[in-house]
This record gives C-alpha cells, structure tokens and sequence, in this order.
C-alpha cells in the first residue's frame, strides 16, 4: 500500500502544558513516522495524550521541543493538504450551513468553479453514500449520516493526509462497522494517508497497516505494532483471522500496562 | 395546524383581551377626569390616529426610531466585532463600556441637548448612542463563547480570517446577537418617545405630552396607547426578521 516516502515524521516530541497547579508533562519522547498511503492508529490508556499528540500533528499546538514535519516541512499550523475528522460531529459541522455549504466552505480557497464545486459536492456524497442529501441541514440527519458528511467534506479537499480523533466512538456498533469500511473504502479510493485515534482495539487492527501505542505518564510510545492482515480487509474475514486475534491480545495488554 | 394556531392565539391572546374588557366596563361610568371611559378614549382614538396625525406623528417618531436604531446597531455591530477578535483589545474597553451601559439610556438625552440643540440629530443622536450597546455587548459575548471545536475546524481547513469571521463566527453567535439587537431595539424605542418630550412638537411622545399639559386629559390616553401598540408593531416585525434569521437555530433546537 505504501510507496515508502516519508508523509508525516514525529521526531523527538515533547509536550508539556501549563496549568494554575504547575506544569504537566504528557508526551515524554515520542517519534514515529507514517509513510505515503499508510493508514496508522493512535492508540492508548485514556488520558495518555492521544488528542495533544493529534493536535501537535494537525499544527493547531506547538510542542514543547522536538518536531513534526509534514512532508519534510516542519509544522507551525495547519498545512495545506491536511483534512481532520473529529469525534463530535455536532461541534464541527456548521448546523447554520446545508451540506453542501458545509463542503463547499474550505473549496472557495482552492480556485474552483461552481461546477467543479458541485461536481466535487456530487461525487464526495456519492462518495460516502449521501447523494441527494446537499440541501439537508446536519442536524435533519442522523449521527452515523452526520459523521459521513464530515468524511465527505473532509476528502472534499483531495487531501494528502487524513487526521481523526475517535471518529466513530459517538455512533452506536452498527454503524460504527458501516463507517469503519467506509474510511477503508475511502482510503482505497482516494489514496489518502491517514493517522486515526482511537479506544477501540478491534478497529485499529482491522483499519491500520501500523498500531502506535502509547503508555505512561508521560507518554512514551510504547510500541509501534505493524499489522499485515491482507487487502481487502472484511468485517467477518479479518476479524476471524488468527494473526488479528494475537495482534489485539497484544495490544490490549500494552495498553493495559501488562506487557 | 390550524388547531395548534388557534390554541397559540388563545394563549395569548386572553389576558390583553380581558384587561381590555375589565377596563371598558369598570370606566363605562367614570366621571373621575383623568380615567374618562374606555369608549370614549377609542372614540377619540379613531378620530385622532385613524389616520388623521399620523404622518405629524407617528411618522416621525418612526423614522428618528429607525435611523437612530439602525445607525447604533451598526456601530454596535462593527464595535463588537472588533473587540470580540481581539482578547487583548476587551481587556481594556469592555469595563469602559459596562460602565457607559449601565447609565440608564434617557438620562443621556440632555447630554445630548447640550451638544446638538433641541433638533432632529440631537434625537437621533440619543437614540443611536442608546441602541450601540445592547447589540455590542451581545457580540462580544457571543465571539467569546464561539466553540473551540469549530474554531479548531475553521483552522484546519485553512479558511481566510475573513471566511471564519462572516461564516463560522458571527452566525455560530446569531442566537446571542439577535437578543442584544432586541434589547436594543427596545431602548431606542424608550429613548425615542423621551427625546420628543423635550421642545418638540411633533412626535407621540411630544403630542402626548402636549396635551397632558393642556388638560386634554383623552387626547394624553390615546396617546399612550399608540405608544403600546406601535412597541409592540415593532417588536413584532423584530422576531419575524429574527425568526428567518436564525431558521436553523430555531429548526435545529426543535428537533434535538
Ligand atoms: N489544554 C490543556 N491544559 C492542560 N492539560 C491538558 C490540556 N489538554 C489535555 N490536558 C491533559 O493532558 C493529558 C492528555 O490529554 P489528552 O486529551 O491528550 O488525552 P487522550 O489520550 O486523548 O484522552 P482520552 O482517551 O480520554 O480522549 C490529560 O491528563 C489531560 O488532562
Ligand atoms: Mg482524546
């Protein structure tokens, strides 16, 4: 999947944050690198620094010392090519704005026409099986459909690289299985590079070609786990696979502190 | 629908009507000068306002209302703007402004007498100076309580200052906005009708003043009650326009 060049590089990273009590050290040393096509997760204990780790990676915060690059350039705020997914969708669609509004909004900067607006608007929510849904507002449509627009508006932007924070912890299994194969889908389709938080295990094994774990406070990583179930990957199939079920009993027990 | 609109109507509808009617029955026999019956204070009503003053009146009163307004909602407007982008900048005027505000409205119209004259700018001038702070104050702090979530996402997709100011900021504020810009409204109309009380002649405030101080004891009653029922036109037309304005707001509250 991957060609091997370098998309996204932590290097050395350090994040501590200024509290009224003192200063708190979450993110002790963490470097890792993601390669062109690579889909990573991000996962660990809750309260580890994932999110801070997500944030330094989208440039919206700087660390501490150390350096993230994308595309060999270090980040100092939200690079063009970048697209993010968050876990509240109900935050970060605008509910004043229709569907289409709400992906045509970060096109106006690229140059489009109208058409190739529209036609980007058709193709993304065919994309992500919303066709038809351009003049809803968000809040007429539900979780699992909202959370669709914001994959469609975020590939909308043909971005390089795909960053999301527990996209899917806010709708309920089954959707969640739908939206897991979507973002696989998505990422076949528009060759996107991805790094993804997650708490589920299960769906960083199933989605991911590499597991960065991270333990301790301050955070280290862990370990990155490399997983090689093949393509195309199915929610049966994979799942039932024997290399899944020791890949997430190894994780599981690193996130928990027992390995 | 029609069930749900007539229910709406009794609703609301009751009380003013049953005030309406205690009042007509108890004043049907008053002698007493200054309460002369309901019937024949909307006797002169009808005589007076339909539609025979009205363009001495009524339309002054509601163009120094509109200019005034409009001209301090939009400073207000612009100044809240502004200092709701810039942290720095409320550190240091917002207790400047908290202070202006809390002088109460009328009691600034001789300040501006003493600048103007006793003049139409003087009265817009006082009505502006009135309706600015509402509105601005509302935009302050509807800028400040903008979602970190949707600032973080206007970010990230590399929207211009300006896009995030006009499309993800000013409307994620509406609801707050819109309140102050209804106060505002409401102060102008108050200072509206106290800034005709001094050395005008036209205008309901100044008729009506007129003719309490001429013992036209009916003409002063009709006169409140174009007042009543000009506030409430006004504050009527306000929630349509806020109504299509804030749509999704409203919609979206309904469904969740
Ligand atoms: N702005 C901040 N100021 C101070 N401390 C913060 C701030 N943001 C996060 N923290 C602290 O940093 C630590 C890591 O937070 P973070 O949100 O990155 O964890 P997380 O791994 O995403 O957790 P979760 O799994 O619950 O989402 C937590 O202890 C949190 O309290
Ligand atoms: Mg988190």
């Amino acid at each position: 999947m991957s060609t091997g060049k370098v998309i996204v590089s932590a290097e050395s990273v350090v994040m501590d944050y200024q509290t009224p009590t003192g200063i708190k050290h979450v993110l002790n040393d963490i470097s890792f690198s993601l390669l062109e096509g690579e889909f990573a997760s991000i996962v660990g204990p809750s309260g580890v620094g994932k999110t801070t780790l997500l944030r330094l990676l989208t440039g919206l915060m700087q660390p501490t010392s150390g350096t993230i690059r994308i595309n060999g350039e270090v980040v100092t705020s939200p690079p063009p090519g970048l697209a993010v997914v968050l876990q509240d969708y109900t935050r970060s669609l605008m509910p004043w704005l229709t569907v289409e509004k709400n992906i045509s909004l970060p096109l106006k900067r690229l140059g489009l026409s109208k058409t190739e607006i529209a036609e980007t608007i058709e193709l993304v929510l065919t994309e992500v099986g919303l066709r038809g849904n351009q003049k809803n507002y968000p809040w007429q449509l539900s979780g699992g459909m909202q959370q669709r627009v914001a994959i469609a508006r975020a590939i909308a932007v043909r971005p390089q690289l795909l960053i999301m924070d527990e996209p899917f912890a806010s709708v309920d299994a089954q959707t969640r299985f739908d939206l897991e194969d979507l973002v696989l889908k998505v990422r076949d389709d528009f060759k996107i590079t991805t790094a993804m938080v997650t708490h589920d295990i299960d769906e960083a094994v199933y989605l991911s070609d590499k597991v960065v774990v991270l333990y301790g406070s301050p955070a280290d990583v862990k370990e990155i786990v490399k997983v090689d179930l093949p393509y195309p990957r199915n929610q049966v199939a994979s799942r039932g696979r024997e290399e899944f079920a020791e890949l997430r009993t190894k994780i599981y027990a690193q996130v928990r502190g027992l390995q | 629908m029609i069930k749900k609109v007539s229910i709406n109507a009794i609703q609301s509808l009751w009380l003013p009507i049953s005030l309406v009617a205690a009042w007509w029955l108890f004043s049907t026999n008053s002698e007493d000068p200054f309460f002369p019956p309901l019937s024949v204070i909307w006797d002169q009503f009808v005589l007076l306002w339909v539609f025979d003053n009205v363009p001495i009146h009524v339309v002054p009163s509601l163009i120094n209302l509109f200019s005034g307004f409009s001209i301090g909602v939009l400073i207000g407007l612009v100044g809240g703007v502004i200092i709701g982008t810039n942290q720095g900048l409320a550190r240091y005027i917002e207790p400047s402004v908290d202070f202006i505000r809390s002088i109460p409205p009328v009691a600034t119209v001789p300040i501006f007498i003493m600048i103007f004259g006793l003049n139409y700018e003087m009265r817009v001038a006082a009505i502006a100076f009135s309706a600015i702070f509402p509105t601005m104050l509302a935009v302050i702090q509807g800028m400040h309580s903008n979602n970190p979530t949707l600032l973080d996402t206007a970010k990230v997709f590399r929207l211009t200052p300006f896009q995030t100011l006009v499309r993800v900021r000013i409307p994620a504020a509406g609801p707050i906005i819109f309140s102050g810009i209804q106060v505002s409204l409401q102060v102008a109309f108050v200072v509206t009708i106290a800034s005709e009380l001094l050395g005008s002649g036209f205008g309901i405030g100044a008729f009506t003043l007129i003719a309490t101080d001429t013992f036209m004891i009916t003409d002063a009653w009709t006169g409140v009650i174009l007042m009543g029922i000009l506030g409430y036109l006004v504050n009527l037309v306000f929630n349509l326009v806020e109504r299509r304005a804030l749509r999704w707001y409203l919609a979206s509250k309904k469904l969740s």
